[in-house]
C-alpha cells in the first residue's frame, strides 16, 4: 500500500494515522497519496481524537509519554512462539478483572481496539472455538506496534506500560545480523525496552527441529542479553504444557545466564496444565512486569554549597 | 440565580433513557419525591409521547437516532436548593457512533463541556457475556486453521464503554493524572428488575464488568452506582398494562441505592448529585 506523505505518519503499517483519522480516506494527507480513490466527504463540523485505539506507532507515543516516560516491555522471540498470545491472555485477564490486584487497578488504555484485536481469537464465539492469534504481519517498519495500558499506583500516580508486539522475523534476522536492514524494529526494541521478555518456545524445543530451535534461541538470547545491558530481563517459557528434555532446559538456561546469573523464569500456557490454574501463571508474569521501576536519576554529588541541583555546577 | 445542573446523560440505545426521563418528569410534576418542580418546565415536548404511552400502560417507541432535544426543568429539593435541570433525550445510536466512528460532532463536544454531572446508563441484561480461554479452557487446541484474513469482530462491551468514557474525559479536558472529583459520575444500572438480583449495585457492576469498574474506580474519587428500574416491570408497546392505566405510572419504578436500600423515589440519583454538588 502507498505510504502516507506525512513525515510522522505510518498509517500504511497498521498503526494510527498521526492526524487521528480512523478512516484513512477521510485524512487529507492520505487522500493526496491515494488520488482517484473514492473519498468520503469530510465534515469540518466534527472533531477527531488524537488516538484511534489501534496499536500505536513510534510518533503516537508522544501522546502517552508526554508527562512521564512509560515503561516499554519488549517481547523477544522467534516466529510462532506465542508472543501475541501472551498479550491476548493479559488482556483477557484484564477484562475479567483478575490481571492485577486492587492495589494497582487498571486506569486507562489508548489502544483498546488493538488489544481487542489480539484477544478476540482467544474468545469463544458462536460456532467457533478459540484459536491462536494470526501471525503478526511484518513490514519494514522502524518501530513495532505498541499496546498501551495504564495502572493507578497506590500513591495515586499513574504507571503506563507499553507492550511492543513485533513479528518474530525481525528477531530472527536481528539474531543473525545485528545490523540487518529489515531488523530496525528489533533494534528499536532492544534500545528502548525497560523490560525484556525472552521467549523460549517449548513446543519448538521439543519438536522435530529442536536442534535448530535451540541454536536460534542461543543466538537470540546472546543478542537480547547484551542489548538489555542490565535492564530487567526474564526468561518466559511458552506452551508450558509441552514437556522439554531436562538437558535442553539446561542449555536454554545457560544461554540466558551467560551474563547475569539471576534471570527470573516464568512458564505460561493457555492450555490448562492439569494441576495449576492457567491464569495464575500469566498473573505472576504480569505482576513481575508491573513492579518494574524506572531507574531514578542519580544526581552527581558535588561539593557546591548550594542545595539547588540547578546550580550545582555553576560555582567553582 | 439558580445553580444550573446540566446532566450529561449517556446511554446507548435501548437502555431506557426516555422512560427514565418521562418517569422522572412525572415524579417532579406530582411532587412526590425528594425533588419537586418549582414553576413550570419550559418545554415538555421531548417527553409528551412517552408520558402518554406510560399513562396508558404501554412502553414508548424507540427515540429516532438523529434526535437530540433538551428540556429545562426548574427544580428544588427539600433543603430549598433551586436548580435548573437540563435533561436530554436522544437516540442512543449517537453514543455508539461516537465510539465506532470516532468523529465527535461539535454539538456533542459542547454538551460534554457544559455538563456538570455525568450519568451513565448501563443495561447489564443486554450485554453479552463472552467465554474465553480462561473461563472455558480448550482441552485440545485444534491446529490453527490457516485463515490469514483478519476475522471480523466487535469490541467487547467493556472496551466500548471504557473507550466512550475516555473520549468524554478527553473532550471535557480532564486528565487522569489524579483521580477526579469532578465531573461527578453516577452509573445507573437500568432495568434492574430484569436482573433479579439482591447484590449491591456496585458489587454487581464489579462482577459483571470488572474492567469498566476498575477504570471508574481508579479514575474517580467517589463514583456512585445505583440500580434503576424506571418502569418496575416490562411493558408492551401494544397491550396496555391495566394496573398502570389505573394507578398511573408515578406509582411504579424504584431505585436501589448504593447501600442496597430500595426506594420508590427515582429522583434520588439526581438529588444526591445536587446535595453533594455545591
Amino acid at each position: 500500500m502507498d505510504r502516507c506523505s506525512h513525515p510522522n505518519c505510518f498509517a500504511d503499517d497498521n498503526t494510527t494515522c498521526t492526524l487521528g483519522h480512523i478512516r484513512l480516506d477521510m485524512c487529507p494527507e492520505w487522500r493526496c497519496v491515494s488520488k482517484g480513490a473514492v473519498t468520503a466527504t469530510s465534515d469540518s463540523d466534527q472533531m477527531s481524537l488524537p488516538w484511534s485505539g489501534l496499536a500505536m506507532g513510534e510518533s503516537d507515543l508522544n501522546f502517552i509519554s508526554g508527562k512521564v516516560k512509560p515503561i516499554t516491555v519488549g517481547i523477544i522471540g522467534p516466529e510462532n512462539a506465542g508472543k501475541t498470545t501472551i498479550l491476548g491472555a493479559f488482556y483477557l485477564l484484564l477484562g475479567r478483572g483478575t490481571l492485577t490486584t486492587d492495589a494497582n487497578p487498571f486506569s486507562n488504555s489508548y489502544t483498546l481496539a488493538g488489544w481487542e484485536a489480539v484477544a478476540t481469537c482467544l474468545r469463544w464465539k458462536p460456532g467457533q472455538p478459540p484459536r491462536f492469534p494470526p501471525h503478526t504481519p511484518s513490514g519494514a517498519a522502524r518501530a513495532p506496534g505498541m499496546l498501551h495500558l495504564g495502572f493507578r499506583c497506590e500513591d495515586g500516580s499513574l504507571r503506563d506500560l507499553l507492550f511492543a508486539d513485533a513479528p518474530g522475523e525481525w528477531f530472527q534476522k536481528w539474531a543473525i545480523n545485528e545490523q540487518a536492514a529489515d531488523a530496525e524494529g528489533a533494534r528499536w526494541i532492544a534500545r528502548h525496552a525497560d523490560v525484556t521478555l525472552l521467549i523460549a518456545d517449548r513446543q519448538a524445543l521439543a519438536g522435530p527441529k529442536m536442534g535448530a530451535a535451540r541454536n536460534d534461541f542461543q543466538l537470540l538470547a546472546q543478542r537480547a542479553v547484551a542489548g538489555a545491558r542490565g535492564r530487567r530481563l526474564a526468561l518466559v517459557w511458552t506452551k508450558g504444557d509441552v514437556e522439554v528434555a531436562p538437558a535442553m532446559k539446561a542449555q536454554i538456561r545457560k544461554a540466558v545466564a551467560s551474563v547475569s546469573s539471576s534471570v527470573p523464569e516464568f512458564t505460561v500456557s493457555v492450555s490448562p496444565l492439569g494441576q495449576g490454574d492457567a491464569a495464575e501463571d500469566f498473573r505472576k508474569l504480569f505482576g513481575w512486569i508491573l513492579c518494574t521501576k524506572r531507574a531514578g536519576v542519580d544526581l552527581p554529588t558535588t561539593e557546591a554549597s548550594g542545595h539547588d541541583p540547578l546550580f550545582r555546577f555553576g560555582r567553582r | 440565580m439558580a445553580a444550573q445542573h446540566t446532566i450529561l446523560l449517556v446511554g446507548e440505545s435501548n437502555v431506557g433513557k426516555t422512560h427514565y426521563g418521562a418517569q422522572f418528569l412525572k415524579r417532579l410534576m406530582v411532587k412526590g419525591g425528594a425533588l419537586k418542580m418549582s414553576g413550570a418546565p419550559t418545554n415538555l415536548e421531548a417527553f409528551t409521547t412517552a408520558l402518554s404511552c406510560l399513562s396508558e400502560g404501554k412502553s414508548t417507541d424507540h427515540t429516532p437516532a438523529n434526535i437530540y432535544v433538551e428540556s429545562v426543568w426548574p427544580i428544588s429539593d427539600e433543603a430549598g436548593r433551586y436548580a435548573e435541570l437540563v435533561w436530554p433525550d436522544y437516540g442512543g445510536e449517537q453514543v455508539r457512533n461516537l465510539v465506532t466512528q470516532r468523529r465527535i460532532p461539535a454539538a456533542w463536544h459542547e454538551r460534554v463541556l457544559e455538563a456538570t454531572d455525568w450519568v451513565l446508563l448501563i443495561r447489564l441484561h443486554s450485554l453479552r457475556s463472552e467465554d474465553d480461554l480462561f473461563s472455558r479452557p480448550l482441552q485440545s487446541f485444534a491446529a490453527a486453521a490457516l485463515e490469514e484474513e483478519a476475522p471480523a469482530y466487535e469490541p467487547s462491551d467493556q472496551a466500548r464503554t471504557v473507550e466512550l468514557l475516555q473520549m468524554l474525559l478527553y473532550l471535557a479536558h480532564f486528565h487522569l493524572d489524579r483521580p477526579l472529583q469532578k465531573p461527578r459520575l453516577t452509573i445507573l444500572l437500568s432495568c434492574w428488575d430484569e436482573l433479579e438480583t439482591t447484590e449491591l449495585p456496585a458489587d454487581l457492576l464489579a462482577s459483571r464488568l470488572p474492567m469498566l469498574w476498575s477504570f471508574v474506580r481508579s479514575n474517580w474519587t467517589s463514583p456512585t452506582v445505583i440500580g434503576l428500574s424506571a418502569l418496575e416491570r416490562a411493558l408492551s408497546k401494544t397491550d396496555a398494562d391495566q394496573e398502570y392505566a389505573i394507578r398511573g405510572p408515578e406509582e411504579f419504578g424504584y431505585v436501589v441505592l448504593p447501600d442496597g436500600v430500595k426506594d420508590s423515589d427515582i429522583t434520588l440519583p439526581i438529588q444526591r448529585l445536587m446535595a453533594d454538588g455545591t
